[in-house]
């Protein structure tokens, strides 16, 4: 039995272990949780190397894209450096792939997706794959990455103005501490009431809202059957958005035993199944291997 | 070390790429803060003001900042003449930054807008 293990700086109540058969090999899926606790997170990646098949890292990203330029995130890079053996990945070459492919999935298959429809991502530097597919589709699009991150009241509608952003801004944001970016650890159970009550109505004005899990929670106000396009989700993420009145959840990654495993996990899954040095391995690999596998996007309608 | 006059001009030049920046102006409606910046090796204070997204520096300290930068004189010129961005400084603690984590990115976003490559 192969063994992949996600160390995540989100919160430990998430914790999941999971068997699955994939191609034929059977997989122990396990996620762990240190509430936001970075040298936990460091120790934990020290102990599982070289004793598990793959490693993703959670709660946390190492590479943010715009366009071709690639940003380090210099505590995610702290974490991959602190494995030496084992593979270790943070989602990014899948969210490039499989959420990119989401979204041609869900025009073709779906009336999800019309063209012009209005779509938020709370962030996009952190989904570059999943930004530009709505793009090419024709999506009214809004970039919630300044008003969410940064709390400033400034969407950005284009690509090209995303890319000319993070050009200025990511090769010295991404020195910061990742909590101040990003909720790590206890502040996912939470919501912010301030940003939910300022920016709100960013919500409220879309169809459509894309993005990381924890921020899309953070920030969301009271909706009225909007479709949400997510990843990680538990059976309690599944009610809290039915209460708050999202009409439709789509999750990019595939439910084993009754919830979806972050980009990290699955990358990591992959990771594992082609046996090849990471270094080696492209963007034309992931997608062979998930025709392969044949994973087609989760989705549920909540009312 | 520079002088107070040194850091009332590179304010001023932080002042003038800032007006110039109508994105920015735009950008920082909602934000209204007053910033003490203090240097922390000779007697230096200012007052960076911003309401209604404009942004006002004078000499002095004021009667009450939501935010105070504290770092050495030097620091502070090359800091707000954008021959250095506030990052770096801030983690290895050359520069105090005393104010709402919220607050903190959204000065270190301003000046990345206004020097960022």
């Amino acid at each position: 039995m192969k063994r992949v293990v996600s160390v995540s700086l989100g919160s430990s109540r998430r914790d999941h272990r999971a068997e699955v058969e994939l191609l034929g090999e059977r997989f122990e899926i396990t996620r762990r949780g240190t509430d936001g606790d970075f040298d936990r997170a460091i120790q934990l990646l020290k102990e599982l190397d070289g004793k598990v098949d793959a490693i993703g890292l959670g709660g946390i990203d190492v590479y943010l894209y715009a366009g071709r330029t690639r940003y380090v995130v210099r505590d995610g890079k702290k974490l991959m450096d602190a494995v030496r053996k084992t593979p270790v990945v943070d989602g990014s070459g899948l969210k490039n792939t499989l959420e990119r492919e989401t979204v041609y999935y869900l025009r073709e298959h779906t009336d999800l997706l019309p063209p012009g429809i209005r779509v938020l991502m709370v962030s996009a530097v952190d989904r570059f794959g999943m930004a530009e597919a709505f793009a090419e589709l024709g999506c009214d699009l809004t970039f919630g990455d300044l008003i969410f991150a940064a709390g400033i009241p400034y969407p950005i509608r284009t690509v090209k103005e995303l890319e000319e952003l993070a050009a200025k801004l990511l090769p010295e944001m991404t020195k910061l501490p990742f909590h101040m970016l990003y909720p790590t650890g206890k502040k996912q159970e939470t919501q912010d009431e301030e940003k939910v009550k300022k920016f709100g109505h960013y919500y409220r004005e879309a169809q459509v809202i894309a993005g990381d899990y924890h921020l899309v929670r953070r920030y969301m106000p009271q909706l009225d059957g909007q479709t949400i396009i997510t990843n990680t989700t538990t059976a309690e993420d599944v009610a809290f958005l039915r209460e708050k009145g999202t009409g439709c959840l789509v999750t990019t990654t595939p439910e084993f035993q009754g919830r979806s495993f972050g980009t990290n996990v699955m990358e990591a899954v992959l990771v594992a199944l082609l046996q090849k040095p990471r270094e080696e391995i492209s963007s034309q690999d992931y997608l062979d291997l998930l025709r392969r596998l044949d994973f087609k996007p989760r989705v549920v309608y909540l009312r | 070390m520079a002088s107070h006059e040194e850091i009332t001009a590179s304010l001023l030049a932080f002042q003038e790429g800032y007006n110039k920046n109508e994105r920015l102006k735009i950008m920082n409606r909602d934000w209204d803060r007053v910033v003490l910046v203090q240097a922390s090796d000779i007697p230096s204070q200012h007052t960076l003001e911003l309401r209604n997204g404009e942004l006002s520096v004078r000499e002095g300290a004021p009667p009450r900042a939501d935010l105070t930068v504290i770092a050495d004189s030097e620091t502070l010129a090359d800091l707000f003449y954008g021959d250095i961005t506030p990052t770096e400084p801030y983690m290895n603690g050359t520069l105090k930054i005393i104010g709402s984590e919220d607050d903190i990115v959204r000065l270190d976003f301003i000046s990345l807008m206004i020097w960022g490559e």
